[in-house]
Formats: C-alpha cells, sequence, structure tokens
C-alpha cells in the first residue's frame, strides 16, 4: 500500500494542512516543453520552485474535487456524494464534512474507499486536537494551530495502524 | 443490472454524442450537459498533472521501443473511474483523445468490456460511416440502434 499526501481544506477554500510522503516527481515532459512565464525573472533556486509546485497542487486538487462534486450533484441529485476517483496511477479519496471541510488522501490504485477512515480523522484527531485545543484559533488561515505536535503524532500513529506499508 | 448513460467527448471537450437508457439520473438540458462535458474535458487533463508517481515505462529495456519512442507510452493516464454515491462513471480514452464515459450503478461489474463492445460499435458504425463528419455531434441510426440492443440484451 502506497500513500502519497494528504490535505484538508477549509471552507473558505484554502489549505490548511497538507503532508506528503513521495517527493514530487522533478518535471513531467509536458512541463519542460512549456515555456514557464517569468522563469528568467524569479528564478530563485530550487526551494522556491518546489515550494511553489506545491501550493499550485494543492490549489488543482481544491478545484479539481470542488468540480467534481458539483458535476456529480448535477447528475445525481442533491443527496448525491462524491466518494472518490481512480486514475492509471493514483487513487483520490475525498471526506466532506457538515461544515464544509474537506479531507482528501491520494493513494496507489488497489485501495479500497478510504472514507470512512478519513472520517475517523476528522472525528478522532482533527476534532480532538485541533478543535478542542484552547490555544487553536477558530478559523485557521494558513494552517495556524492545525500542524500542532498532538495532531502530527496522532495521525501518524493511525496511519501506521490502519494502512500498514 | 442497470446502465444509466452514455456520453462521448470529443477530442477537443465538446459533447458529441449523449444517451439515456435508464432514468435514475437527474436530467438536464442539453446546455448543462454541453457546459458538464466542457468542464469534464479540463478535469480530465487536470487528473493527469496530478500524478503523484509518474508510471513507469513498461519496457525501457527493449530496443523496438528505444528506436521508436511512442507518443502514447507512459504517459499518465487521466481519471478513469469516478465513484459517488449513487453511480459510477467509467471513463475510457482512446489514442486520438475521443473520451468515452459510461455512467452505472455503482456495484457493476464488467464495465471494461461493455466500454470494449460499445468502441467497436462506434468504429463500426460511427467511424465507418461516409456521411459522418469527424468531431461532429453523431448522428447514426444504426449507432444507436447497436447501441440499444447491445444495452437491452444485457439488462
Amino acid at each position: 500500500m502506497v500513500l502519497y499526501s494528504f490535505y484538508i481544506f477549509d471552507r473558505h477554500t484554502e489549505c490548511i494542512y497538507s503532508r506528503r510522503w513521495t517527493p514530487r516527481p522533478v518535471s513531467s515532459s509536458s512541463k519542460t516543453a512549456r515555456p514557464q512565464s517569468g522563469s528568467s525573472i524569479t528564478s530563485n533556486g530550487d526551494a522556491t520552485t518546489v515550494a511553489r509546485k506545491r501550493t499550485d497542487d494543492e490549489k488543482l486538487i481544491f478545484g479539481l474535487v470542488f468540480s467534481l462534486r458539483n458535476m456529480i450533484q448535477k447528475l445525481g441529485g442533491e443527496d448525491d456524494t462524491f466518494l472518490s476517483y481512480r486514475t492509471g496511477e493514483y487513487k483520490l479519496h475525498y471526506y466532506e464534512t457538515p461544515t464544509r471541510m474537506k479531507f482528501v488522501m491520494l493513494t496507489d490504485t488497489k485501495q479500497n474507499n478510504l472514507r470512512p477512515y478519513l472520517h475517523q480523522i476528522w472525528a478522532n484527531l482533527y476534532v480532538e486536537f485541533v478543535v478542542k485545543n484552547p490555544l487553536a484559533p477558530v478559523e485557521h488561515p494558513g494552517g495556524i494551530g492545525v500542524a500542532n505536535e498532538m495532531f502530527e503524532r496522532g495521525l501518524d500513529a493511525f496511519i501506521t495502524a490502519v494502512l500498514p506499508a | 443490472m442497470v446502465v444509466f448513460a452514455l456520453f462521448i467527448i470529443s477530442k477537443a471537450g465538446g459533447l458529441i454524442y449523449n444517451r439515456e437508457f435508464h432514468t435514475g439520473m437527474n436530467k438536464l438540458s442539453s446546455n448543462d450537459l454541453l457546459m458538464l462535458a466542457g468542464s469534464f474535458h479540463g478535469m480530465h487533463a487536470i487528473t493527469k498533472q496530478l500524478c503523484p508517481a509518474p508510471p513507469t515505462p513498461t519496457n525501457p529495456a527493449s530496443t523496438a521501443a528505444a528506436l521508436a519512442p511512442s507518443p502514447f507510452s507512459n504517459r499518465p493516464s487521466g481519471l478513469e473511474v469516478l465513484e459517488s454515491s449513487h453511480f459510477r462513471m467509467q471513463c475510457f480514452q482512446t489514442l486520438t483523445g475521443t473520451k468515452f464515459l459510461l455512467f452505472t450503478e455503482p456495484q457493476q461489474p464488467n464495465i471494461d468490456s461493455m466500454m470494449r463492445k460499445i468502441y467497436e460499435l462506434y468504429s463500426d458504425f460511427v467511424m465507418k460511416n461516409p456521411f459522418y463528419t469527424v468531431e461532429m455531434p453523431i448522428r447514426c441510426e444504426k449507432f444507436d440502434r447497436g447501441l440499444d440492443g447491445f444495452v437491452k440484451v444485457r439488462g
């Protein structure tokens, strides 16, 4: 079982937590072929480009799950929910809380639906360690207060317990 | 077994065929369907971009692959199966970029073979039709009838 990445998005479309277990591939063939605008001006080394790609991915994933969810609700009715999609290389699992927070996990394609696990991460880790933390703000702009030690450790323990490598 | 609908999206992202076999999904106006097809075309491209691990070349040492690098080899495939609580959508993209979307019940076996059969019908009755212009909406009676026969027999 391979786990690629995990993201939490709040209801303001912002990514408040992200975690990756594999480095992003350096560049796919389609990316090198395309000229990047302003790359000559802002080339400050690898660190900045990697960081920008990360946030780019987060935005792409949010836009994607948002559009897929809307498409599914249009086709299947208001009470239809988006569960997951699979490509030839990876599978994306999706869980949305009643407060419109979105939990997204990318794994390999052989994984069954991880929605119950995402629900548990929300109920047992996020609510316990982030929402009930008196020092954390109500909203988490920029991810403040989410990636605290308890949450990180709980997430690690949970993942090694339920998703053995 | 229930097959809800079949959409065919051209390589430019236009909806060129839509057919409902069984009620169960929302009725949408043709404008809405066109919009959905266009946005799905974009989402499909994004799912390719998001690929966290590049596909490994199937046979890197083979001489044939080294001599004639195919543009189709080890390119990440886009979205293939989309699951929701009410339906399951299988997307099959041909090498030329045409996409077939098949909407079925969530627990539907053998969608791959159905997809092959539909692609076969498409090749036989649409692509071989001398009056059909590529990338244009599909109006071929034989294709319609073939699909009807196929889906009804299976159902």
